[in-house]
Formats: C-alpha cells, sequence, structure tokens
C-alpha cells in the first residue's frame, strides 16, 4: 500500500463522501418511488373491486330488462302494437348497449393479454361512420340528441373514400366517443361529430354540450376504471374502461386523442390518426424473401 | 428453407407465444424483446415492450417491460414450460432519438435495464444480447430452435 500526501487523502475523502451522498439520494429515490407503488397498487385495487360490482350491474340490469319485457310482450294483448313495438325498442335498446359493453370487455383483455395488433384494411370511412351513428340512433332518439355529421372530406368526385386503417378499432373508438357524448349530454341537446383529413391524417372530433370536465378529471380521464361520477342520462352506469381502451386501440394505430373541456359547458375529444402503410418498415408483410440476407448475425 | 415455418409478425405491446414452430419477427428502436426459450419442450415465446414500468393508469398491457415479461413467462408456464428450462435472449434498447438537451430521457437504456432484473429475479439465465447502440435492430426468432437472426437497419425506426 502506498502512503498518501495529505492532499490526496483529503481528496479520495471528498470523492468518497460525494459518492455516498450520491448513493443516499438514490435509496431515497429508490423508497420514494416504491412507497408511489404501493400507494398506487392499493388504489388499482379498490378501483379493481369497484369495477367488478360496476360491470356486474352493466350486464344484469340489461338482462333483467331483455327478460323482463320480453316476457311482458308475452302477454300484451294482442292488437295492442304500439305497447309492442316500443317494448321491442327498449329490448334492443338494452342488448345493444350489453354487446357494446362486452365488446369494449373483450377488447380490453385483449389489450392486456397483448394479443392486439392492428388489422389493415381499405375502409370506407363514411360508410362506416355512418353506421356507427344509427348504431346509435335509438339511443338518441329517445334522448332527443341530434347526431349531427359534418362530414368534410371531398375525394375522387365526391364517390367514397379510402381510408387504410383498422375498420374495427376505428368503430370502437367512435362508438366510445359517442357514448360518452350521449352518456354526458343534456336531454334535448347535441352532438357535433367533425370528420376532415389533414394529408394523411385523418381527423375526427366529438363534441358535447353536457356536463363537461374539470381540469383536475380531464387528467384522470384515461386512466383504466376511472369513471366520474356525473354522467347524466345513466346514473352509476359504465365500467370507466371506455376512454382508456380509446387510448390504448389509438396507441396500436399510432393515432392520438386529445381532450377540450370546461365545466358546465360541454367536452370535445378529438382523435387524429394517420393512415396506415400496408408495408411495416423493413418489412413486407407476407414476403419472407427480404428477411435472410448475408448480413444477419445468429444470436 | 424457411419454408415449414408460420410467420408471426409482432407488434409493439404485444406478445407472443406457440407451440408450433413459428418465425417471429419484428423491429426494434427503443423498444426492447425479450425471446424466451425452452430447451426442453423446444418451444419459445416474445414480447415487444415500449416503457420499462407499468404507471398504474393505463391498461396493464404488455406496451409495459414488467407487464410483459410476466406475462410472457406465465403464457410459457401455460403450456408446459419450467423455470429452469427456460433462456433468454434480449435485444433493442437503442437510444434512437436525440433528444439533445444533454440529459436524454433513456427510455432505451431503462427497457433494458428492467428485462435484466427481472431476468435475474427469475434465475433466468441470458444466454445472449445485442442491446443499446443508436441503431434500429430487425430480429427473427425460430421458436423451436431458439434461434435469433439479428440485423442492425440503416433507417431509423419510431
Amino acid at each position: 500500500m502506498s502512503n498518501l500526501s495529505d492532499k490526496q487523502l483529503l481528496r479520495e475523502l471528498r470523492l468518497r463522501l460525494e459518492e455516498r451522498k450520491k448513493l443516499e439520494n438514490e435509496v431515497k429515490e429508490l423508497s420514494r418511488d416504491f412507497q408511489d407503488v404501493t400507494k398506487k397498487l392499493k388504489e388499482s385495487e379498490s378501483l379493481k373491486s369497484h369495477f367488478i360490482s360496476n360491470i356486474s350491474n352493466e350486464i344484469v340490469n340489461p338482462f333483467t330488462s331483455i327478460l323482463g319485457l320480453s316476457k311482458a310482450i308475452l302477454s300484451v294483448e294482442k292488437n295492442d302494437w304500439k305497447k309492442v313495438v316500443s317494448m321491442v325498442a327498449l329490448i334492443h335498446s338494452e342488448a345493444f348497449n350489453l354487446d357494446f359493453q362486452l365488446r369494449n370487455i373483450f377488447v380490453a383483455a385483449k389489450i392486456e393479454a397483448g394479443e392486439v395488433a392492428p388489422n389493415i384494411s381499405k375502409v370506407n370511412l363514411r360508410s362506416l361512420i355512418q353506421n356507427v351513428i344509427d348504431s346509435f340512433n335509438i339511443v338518441s332518439r329517445k334522448m332527443n340528441i341530434d347526431i349531427d355529421l359534418q362530414y368534410n372530406i371531398e375525394y375522387g368526385f365526391g364517390k367514397n373514400f379510402y381510408f387504410k386503417t383498422d375498420s374495427e378499432k376505428l368503430k370502437l373508438v367512435l362508438s366510445n366517443l359517442i357514448n360518452n357524448a350521449l352518456k354526458y349530454s343534456y336531454k334535448e341537446s347535441k352532438v357535433i361529430l367533425k370528420v376532415w383529413m389533414d394529408d394523411d391524417i385523418l381527423h375526427l372530433s366529438v363534441q358535447d354540450f353536457g356536463t363537461g370536465i374539470s381540469d383536475k378529471n380531464q387528467k384522470i380521464i384515461f386512466e383504466r376504471f376511472k369513471r366520474l361520477d356525473s354522467g347524466i342520462n345513466s346514473i352509476n352506469r359504465g365500467h370507466g374502461l371506455g376512454l382508456s381502451i380509446t387510448k390504448a386501440l389509438l396507441d396500436v394505430l399510432e393515432g392520438s386523442i386529445e381532450i377540450k373541456s370546461q365545466k358546465g359547458e360541454g367536452s370535445t375529444f378529438s382523435v387524429a390518426l394517420p393512415e396506415a402503410k400496408h408495408i411495416v418498415d423493413g418489412f413486407s408483410g407476407e414476403g419472407n424473401d427480404i428477411f435472410f440476407d448475408e448480413g444477419d448475425e445468429i444470436f | 428453407m424457411d419454408n415449414n415455418y408460420l410467420q408471426h409478425f409482432l407488434y409493439p405491446s404485444s406478445l407472443f407465444v406457440s407451440k408450433d414452430p413459428y418465425v417471429v419477427k419484428t423491429i426494434l428502436g427503443s423498444c426492447v424483446a425479450i425471446c424466451l426459450w425452452d430447451k426442453r419442450l423446444k418451444i419459445g415465446g416474445m414480447n415487444h415492450y415500449m416503457l420499462s414500468n407499468w404507471n398504474g393508469n393505463d391498461l396493464a398491457s404488455p406496451k409495459y417491460g414488467n407487464i410483459a415479461i410476466d406475462k410472457l413467462v406465465e403464457r410459457m408456464f401455460a403450456l408446459g414450460s419450467r423455470i429452469e428450462d427456460l433462456q433468454a435472449k434480449i435485444f433493442g434498447g437503442g437510444e434512437l432519438l436525440e433528444s439533445g438537451q444533454g440529459k436524454s430521457t433513456l427510455i432505451g437504456e431503462r427497457n433494458i435495464r428492467v428485462a435484466r432484473l427481472m431476468l435475474e429475479e427469475k434465475r433466468i439465465p441470458i444466454v445472449a444480447s445485442s442491446t443499446g447502440g443508436r441503431r434500429g435492430r430487425k430480429i427473427l426468432f425460430f421458436t423451436d430452435t431458439g434461434e435469433v437472426r439479428h440485423k442492425f437497419l440503416e433507417k431509423k425506426v419510431y
């Protein structure tokens, strides 16, 4: 061992001290992280149990209605068609809701299992959007809400416009946004759906004039299982997955979503979705030709 | 020679495990992919995650390393694997975004770290790896032999 001069010794000590401080800080940071995680975990647990009670409502209620209504139809006076029609309409809307919610839940399960991949095809936007709106017809009519579609894409002499994307995912994204807009709207109001293109990016915005979302809530609205308990038309309904699914689906399609809202004045959700490329960078989808070349390293 | 293989393109945030011989392909930037291979059953699986740790807010999807690794191992177990037969190869985690401003976000590095930490914790040996750097990678994984073909990309990814 060599002898150190005082100066060297001092420097060495200082270095070690600094090192130690750094480590200490790191430990502090880590324990803070750890506490955060524990807190999150606890929250997550309670959210999950909330979710289960919400979801059972979500499934059990429509079923109860459907069963009750269909039984009631059986005992309706034979020529009372009006009554039958109104009951069938109710059954339809309950079944629609059930189907919609189940779809969401299955997609969430798929996303969490890592089994979601974009399934790209040429999509006729106009008819896809119209179909989604039509599917909410009964609900919107019941609430006397007008869904105003402002479709601002012109292409090929007003012919149908094709856009490369995943139609099922886009449908679910749009359905979730419209469903939310209706859920948080007042009766006899309006939902505006705007559609336009900007280069290769499709823009959709869904605007409602309902309760609106406070700044604080805008931050947590995309988190899973989080629901704002202020739905006007559906007290205590919903599983709180809609927007987190929407966000995850847009993630897969490399799109994004933004929200603009003011408490009491309604909300606007805007989606930007780039057109998908058929060919993933460096991959040719089906072919395997380009996969092997001399330059490959083998591990 | 590769015509007997079924092919699967692995997208980010997803994972793939199969009993049948597959060639799983993916492209990595700052993402990390872990190829797990069972030397006894000759089966394999791969994940492809974008960020290291789940924030507790989004869906608990394999977009996040800590979730993707657990899920991949679970799926291997579901096909009958035992932990002592598993071996891992890890790829990716480059820093492609030149975020400048001195301190970059180091997404790639964090992604690699979570892989090494969790695999060590599970006592799954890492038998090969190619991580870090500034370029994207193309990976082909043969689930029956455990072989991985690897190539750097000239173009930037993500």
